[in-house]
Formats: structure tokens, C-alpha cells, sequence
């Protein structure tokens, strides 16, 4: 059941023009384009453009991904009332909240995978085995968090009108407050303040030193790192118990009966 | 075999009592059709049924189990034997016909071939349109043909032939019959379409302000007088 629900989650995502667009082709478009221009500059750490912008690129679409393919899709299936004939059926909520979470992560690695080979063949970037293993584990926790951050976020809309300006907004200001743009130092101080809030920002930097091999523990690193925890914590509190339509739409009946348990606690996320 | 027994029914959103007693009982192979006017709780009813909505009071049991003293698990196991069809109906929108029997037929892990399905609901023509871009008639059989692959112990329906042209209903009722005959299925629908009562309802609840005015069977109703069922429904409830 899971292989079958997750074929079909996949294949939604590639028929969805608007998931495409702002995952898998908007990202490296602007990859290439900024290295048309920014190819030959040095960056922080003494780092080439392939080597600060690649990490960069990767996040910017698991970032696309999950925003767009897992958190505004939650919304759209239960405004649309595709959520609710789901639940209907006796498909358990683990399996779709799974096969969820696999499609972002298969389609989040394939973007991985395509920057990576695009940096390779267009900037001559270099393949470090012990990096690139590293490099995909700490690739894999932010998504985690992204996906945990994403899905808080996205239980509080009851509108697909708002959801999706929100996503469209959300993308711009992370486009240009995580860093993934110009560098934030050089940006103007309104914008650096703001980075300073944005989690995707603070995961950019460590995924950048991470990449490089230049982590330190210092207390740059430290506070990026505290500030995503404290964002994904609050994000998991907000799942737990924030009274969202999506929650209570699984919450069958209330646990105060002491019985049945809360079809809430096996949180479906997903379609 | 009782089917669905509900006894003293009671639902309220925060202060707005919806449902404030209702008795139904619904047996093996009946069909049953629930109307009263806007309002006056079939909706609610049938979620509560579906085991999508839970209640305040009373006794709602499903195929032999109380929904009130069922694990999240069980609910699940009892949602295999029923099957419903929305309103309005929705699937996912970027899924063909096709694949959307496909995929539930994997949630049901039925055994049913979905080359009949599509050959008894005529959905040939529209084996590869995307859901979405069906009309509301086909996205109503499309509904009923998933609601079948399931081959249900209780069949619910709300409202499954409002805004559907002659034809269509014809179609959709000529299945439920079938359906109903063939597997000796329980249907709890509701309706606004007094003639389709009539015509196809072994028994009538009517509701009205929360509680079951009357419940008895369609001759039952006719016996005592009334042309017809629209004729009853409107001397019973007022506007």
C-alpha cells in the first residue's frame, strides 16, 4: 500500500505545473543565471561561487519541495474536501503521512543530485566522497526540520486563497533573506536584521559550512543551530497542540473518554 | 441484522443544538433516505454515521460496535465496510480516473477487478480524463463506482444526485438499486428529490429541528393518506 500511494503522490507531484516550477525549475535557472554573473567573485571563507552557492541551491529547493509539495499541498486537500474522503477509507494514517514525507525527500535528493551535476559540469565542482556523504546527512535533518516547520505552519491556514499567497510571499523573502541571492553582508541592514529570524537562513550557513568542510564550533554556529531547534520544538508544539481544522478533523473522539485514543496523535499531514 | 442502531442521538456545535434525539434503526439490504429541509441536521447525521464526526450523546452502533467505545484503530476496521459518496465530490484533481481506482482499490485491498468497475459504470470513455475535468454527473459516478470497489456493508450518500440531469440520476439510481440487490446492502442517502424517495426508499426518516419526526417505511407513509411523498414532506415541514 505504501508503494502504491507513494507512486501516485509522485505522480501528482510531477502533473502539479506550479510545484514544478517553483521546485525543480526556478532554483537552477537562477543557479546558472547567478553564476553568469557571480561566477568568478570569492566568497566568505575564501569559498568559489560552486562552492557557496551549490549547498545553497540544494536547500532553496528542498525549501520549494516542502513548502509548496507538502505543506501548501496539506492545505489544498482539506480546503478542497479531498482530505475528508480520504479518511474515509481504511487507508492507515502512518502510510500517508510516510509515503508524504518519502516523496519529499526522493524528489528534495533529486533536486540534490541536479544542482550537484549542474555545479560539476558548469563550474567544474569538485566530488569529495567523505564531504559529500556528510554534506547529505546534515542535507537530510534540515529537511527533517523543514518538514516539521512546514507542516506547523501550514495546519494554522483554513483558506487555499491565503495559503497560497502566504507561499508565494514566504518564497520571495527566503529567496532573498536566506542568502541565497546576494550574500546577506551585503545586503542592506533591514534585511540582515530580518535574516537573522529566518531559520533558512541559519541552515543555509551551516549547510554552506558543512559542504566546505569548514564547520566550527563557535558561536555563529551554535546560535544557527539553537535557533532551528527552537523553531522545530516550536513547530512540534504547535502540531501537538495547536487547535488546527487539520487537527481536529483526526481527532475522532476526545481522549478525555479515556478510550480510543485521538486520531489526532497519528497526525496525517499528508493528502 | 441491524445494520445501524441509533438511539437518543444527540450533537450540538458549541451552542447550536443540531441533532437533539434521534431513534433510526437501518437492516441488512435496506435503503433508507433521510430528508428534512436546510438545516435541519441529515448532514450531520450521516458524518456521525460515517464515523467522520463525533457526538455528544446517545447510542450511534455500526455493524455491531458502539462508535463511542472504539479505538482509532477499530474505527478503522469498520470503515472497510462502509463506503460513501460526498457532497460535493472530491479527489484528488490531478489524478486520472483510472489511477484513482487503482489507488483506492489498494486502500481497501479489494479483490474486485477494476476493468468491470469500469466496464458496469461505462467509464471507459473516461478512463484517462483527470478527475477534475469531469462533469459534476461523471464525478458522481466516478464517486459511486470507488464507494462499490469496496463492495460495502453500508453504502451513505448525501445528497449523490443533486445537480445531475435526468439521465445521470437515472444512471446513478439504476447502480444503487443493483448494487442493493445484488450484495443485499444497506443505503443511507439523503435527498431533497421527493419522487427519488418514492420511487427507490424502503423506508423514510424525516427529520425537523434536530429530532425524528417520522420514521416508517415509504407504503407506510402513503397509507395513511398522502398522494405522495413530496405531498407528506410538505404538509409535515413548514418553511
Amino acid at each position: 500500500m505504501l508503494l502504491t500511494q507513494l507512486k501516485y503522490d509522485l505522480l501528482m507531484f510531477t502533473r502539479e505545473i506550479f510545484y514544478l516550477v517553483f521546485t525543480i525549475i526556478v532554483p537552477p535557472v537562477t543557479y546558472l543565471f547567478m553564476g553568469q554573473l557571480f561566477g568568478n567573485a570569492t566568497y566568505t571563507g575564501n569559498l568559489s561561487y560552486a562552492e557557496t552557492y551549490t549547498p545553497s541551491f540544494i536547500l532553496l529547493i528542498t525549501f520549494g519541495v516542502v513548502f509548496f509539495a507538502f505543506g501548501f499541498d496539506q492545505v489544498m486537500n482539506r480546503t478542497t474536501g479531498v482530505e475528508k474522503r480520504i479518511i474515509l477509507s481504511p487507508v492507515p494514517k502512518r502510510t500517508l503521512l510516510l509515503s508524504n514525507i518519502l516523496k519529499s525527500i526522493i524528489i528534495t535528493s533529486l533536486g540534490y543530485f541536479l544542482v550537484f551535476f549542474i555545479g560539476m559540469i558548469a563550474y567544474d565542482l569538485s566530488f569529495l566522497p567523505f564531504n559529500f556523504i556528510l554534506a547529505f546527512g546534515t542535507f537530510i535533518l534540515l529537511n527533517a526540520a523543514l518538514l516539521i516547520i512546514s507542516s506547523a505552519i501550514y495546519s494554522l491556514f483554513t483558506s487555499m486563497n491565503g495559503a497560497l499567497v502566504f507561499s508565494i510571499v514566504i518564497f520571495q523573502v527566503v529567496m532573498f533573506t536566506g542568502g541565497f541571492t546576494m550574500p546577506i553582508p551585503m545586503m542592506p541592514k533591514f534585511v540582515q536584521v530580518i535574516a537573522d529570524f529566518n531559520p533558512v537562513y541559519h541552515m543555509n550557513q551551516l549547510f554552506i559550512a558543512v559542504w566546505n568542510g569548514q564547520l566550527e564550533w563557535n558561536a555563529a554556529t551554535l546560535k544557527s543551530i539553537g535557533f532551528i531547534v527552537l523553531v522545530t520544538a516550536v513547530s512540534l508544539l504547535v502540531l501537538r497542540f495547536g487547535n488546527s481544522p487539520r487537527k481536529s478533523f483526526f481527532k475522532w473522539y476526545p481522549t478525555n473518554r479515556g478510550r480510543g485514543g485521538d486520531m489526532g496523535n497519528e497526525s496525517y499531514t499528508g493528502h | 441484522m441491524k445494520i445501524v442502531r441509533v438511539s437518543n442521538l444527540q450533537k450540538a456545535y458549541g451552542g447550536n443544538n443540531v441533532l437533539r434525539g434521534i431513534d433510526f434503526t437501518a437492516n441488512a439490504g435496506e435503503i433508507i433516505g433521510v430528508i428534512g429541509k436546510n438545516g435541519a441536521g441529515k448532514s450531520t447525521f450521516l458524518e456521525i454515521l460515517m464515523t467522520l464526526n463525533p457526538y455528544d450523546n446517545g447510542i450511534v452502533a455500526v455493524l455491531g460496535s458502539e462508535l463511542n467505545t472504539l479505538t482509532a484503530n477499530q474505527i478503522e476496521q469498520i470503515r472497510r465496510d462502509i463506503s460513501v459518496v460526498l457532497q460535493p465530490t472530491q479527489f484528488y484533481k490531478t489524478l486520472k480516473v483510472v489511477e484513482l481506482l487503482k489507488l483506492f482499490k489498494a486502500y481497501y485491498n479489494s479483490p474486485v477487478d477494476i476493468e468491470q468497475i469500469i466496464f458496469d459504470f461505462k467509464l471507459q470513455p473516461h478512463r484517462k480524463k483527470y478527475f477534475d475535468k469531469l462533469s459534476g454527473g461523471w464525478k458522481q459516478i466516478v464517486s459511486l463506482a470507488i464507494a462499490f470497489l469496496s463492495e460495502p456493508k453500508l453504502l451513505i450518500l448525501d445528497e449523490p444526485t443533486t445537480g445531475l440531469d435526468p439521465h445521470m440520476r437515472n444512471m446513478l439510481w439504476t447502480y444503487i438499486s443493483e448494487y442493493n440487490k445484488r450484495t443485499g446492502g444497506t443505503v443511507i442517502l439523503t435527498t431533497h428529490n421527493m419522487d427519488e424517495v418514492e420511487l427507490y426508499c424502503d423506508k423514510v426518516m424525516l427529520l425537523n429541528n434536530g429530532v425524528t419526526e417520522v420514521f416508517d417505511s415509504t407504503e407506510g407513509i402513503l397509507s395513511n393518506g398522502y398522494k405522495s411523498i413530496n405531498d407528506f414532506y410538505l404538509s409535515k415541514v413548514s418553511i
